[in-house]
């Protein structure tokens, strides 16, 4: 049973569909990004996941049980949402103390992930001074506090300056690398790229990927191939033939879908010679975009 | 004590809300009683009596009880309240509870203060004093008064989560609705879960009438069934809504 299980989700908010019959796992010991653009429905799904709003149909669960059924909580999830909040007037070590309390937390763990997030020095300030970067922080030692099995962090670069971009990247990594199953949503995807291992990608509500990073964004799909031969246009229709769609691009041919093996080899059986042939990866982003439906193929 | 209301009782002593309001409680009571024991012209133990059981901790309990769990709402905390606590219910007895052990502990500063200063005031003008029995009557209706308006004021702040209109509210009932009750029909006034049932429990005339008062015991029937329709009316909000 996968850490993390969201099975035909949908919530409606009155007439809109925010989430539309979404199911997809994610794994232990792995990075998965949770992408789509603003408003595709990320954050409605942490909340269901986490209890915080109610399906209209469908279920999101922790190796099968809801959040609300869980022992200790904070021991097996911790998450960090987009818009956590805090009271101006308390300081953040009192604000995990009042967490560790709830979560049965020995109140040394909130020094070791006060130091653990870089917030000794400004333990004791009350969290109203706070920069974003700082707020941000603190959620996330919340988060750490009962040393969770599942990592939910939804858009945690937002108001990092790039070296807490990087200290974030690390964190990732190291949460996974300790068994967890990481789980990190958001609307940019250069953000987190670098160091997720799988993808979800939703747009409209909707499914649109899920799998490894380059399965769904620079696989086979995303693949196209740059041909020149002595005779285009034979070439062109021993692809076609092939099965292949082809299309022109100044000089050369571009083949969308196929690898330069493939475009050798129908070459070679239809006996053109070939005068330049290189893959034309698509960047990821392009690849998000056009999954999501943010960018309109020329 | 539940890992819950540990950390409800801790959220209390980490701001400096419940430190104003134990203040402001005092401050103003003990101006009251002050005031009262220096310009009386005569004083028995009935009017001591009396004066050391009409202090301000009533409404400010209730108020920090009002702005304790409306205050989740108005500083956004209730996502990572819910997020550790789940159960929303319990977490809202939680809170129940502890602030009205929060509404003992602030009345038992604000009367013991006001009973040691009354007295040496009274005393040295050479007016009779209250009985140390008597003062223990009127300790232990007070604190009984203190637990009950300091739960209903979470479960107010519960059903009402604009802080300012929850407050508003209180006041406008406290203030307003309910004396003017007494003035018209005070058989209906002292079932009020300001003014009214208190009064019961505390054996006070809040308006100085002749208006026959609860029992202290069905007075607090009364105070216990505002704080469950009050508790239940919140819980099923709390329940239901999406929190986003």
């Amino acid at each position: 049973m996968a850490p993390v299980e969201v099975r035909d989700l949908s919530k409606r908010f009155g007439s809109v569909l925010a989430v539309d019959n979404l199911s997809f796992d994610i794994e232990a010991g792995r990075v998965t990004a949770f992408l789509g653009p603003n408003g595709a429905g990320k954050s409605t799904t942490l909340r269901a996941l986490l209890g915080l709003v109610r399906p209209s149909a469908g279920t999101a669960t922790f190796e099968g049980h809801n959040y609300d059924e869980l022992e200790r909580p904070s021991t097996k999830v911790g998450a960090v949402l987009e818009d956590a909040a805090f009271h101006p007037g308390r300081t953040a070590r009192n604000h995990l103390r009042v967490l560790a309390a709830t979560g049965e937390h020995p109140f040394a763990r909130v020094d070791t992930v006060l130091a653990d997030v870089g917030l000794t020095e400004a333990a004791n300030r009350r969290v109203g001074g706070y920069s974003m970067g700082m707020r941000q922080r603190l959620g996330i030692a919340a988060a750490l506090l009962g040393d969770p099995e599942v990592l939910i962090l939804d858009e945690p670069t937002n108001g990092l300056d790039p070296p807490g971009i990087v200290w974030m990247r690390g964190l990732l990594r190291e949460q996974a690398s300790r068994g967890r199953a990481v789980l990190v949503s958001s609307h940019l995807l250069s953000e987190v790229a670098q160091s997720v291992d799988d993808v979800v990608v939703i747009s409209r509500g909707r499914l649109r990927g899920h799998g490894t990073l380059e399965s769904v964004l620079g696989g086979d799909e995303g693949l196209v191939t740059a041909v020149r031969a002595q005779d285009d246009e034979r070439l062109s229709r021993a692809l076609r033939s092939a099965g292949f769609t082809v299309q022109r691009s100044g000089d050369g041919l571009l083949v969308p879908g196929a690898s330069p093996e493939e475009v050798g080899v129908v070459a070679g059986d239809a006996g053109v010679y070939l005068v330049a042939l290189a893959p034309q990866t698509r960047s990821l982003e392009q690849a998000f975009l056009a999954l999501t439906g943010e960018l309109t193929a020329p | 004590m539940s890992p819950l209301l540990r950390a409800e009782l801790l959220k209390l002593r980490t701001t400096r809300t419940f430190v104003a309001l134990v203040g402001a409680s005092l401050a103003l009571s003990l101006l009251v009683v002050v005031l009262t024991g220096l310009l009386s012209d005569e004083s028995g133990p009935q009017d001591a009596r009396d004066l050391f059981t009409a202090d301000f901790t009533g409404l400010f309990i209730m108020l920090l009880g009002v702005i304790g769990m409306a205050g989740e709402w108005r500083h956004r905390t209730i996502t990572g309240t819910v997020l550790a606590a789940p159960d929303r219910l319990r977490m809202m007895g939680a809170k129940v509870v502890a602030y009205a052990a929060a509404g003992v502990v602030l009345s038992l500063i604000v009367t013991a203060t006001i009973m040691l200063v009354g007295t040496i005031i009274l005393s040295s003008r050479g007016f009779d004093t209250v009985a140390l029995s008597d003062l223990l009557d009127v300790l232990w209706r007070n604190l009984l008064v203190a637990a009950l308006v300091g739960g209903l004021g979470v479960c107010i702040g519960g059903l009402i989560r604009n802080q300012v209109v929850a407050i508003i509210g209180v006041l406008i009932i406290g203030f307003v609705m309910e004396p003017a009750l007494f003035g018209l029909v005070p058989e209906v006034a002292r079932f009020g879960p300001t003014q009214g049932a208190p009064a019961g429990i505390q054996d006070v005339e809040p308006f100085g009438d002749d208006t026959p008062l609860l029992s202290p015991a069905v007075a607090v029937l009364v105070m216990l069934g505002w704080i469950a329709a009050f508790f239940t009316a919140a819980a099923v909000r709390l329940k239901r809504r999406d929190l986003v």
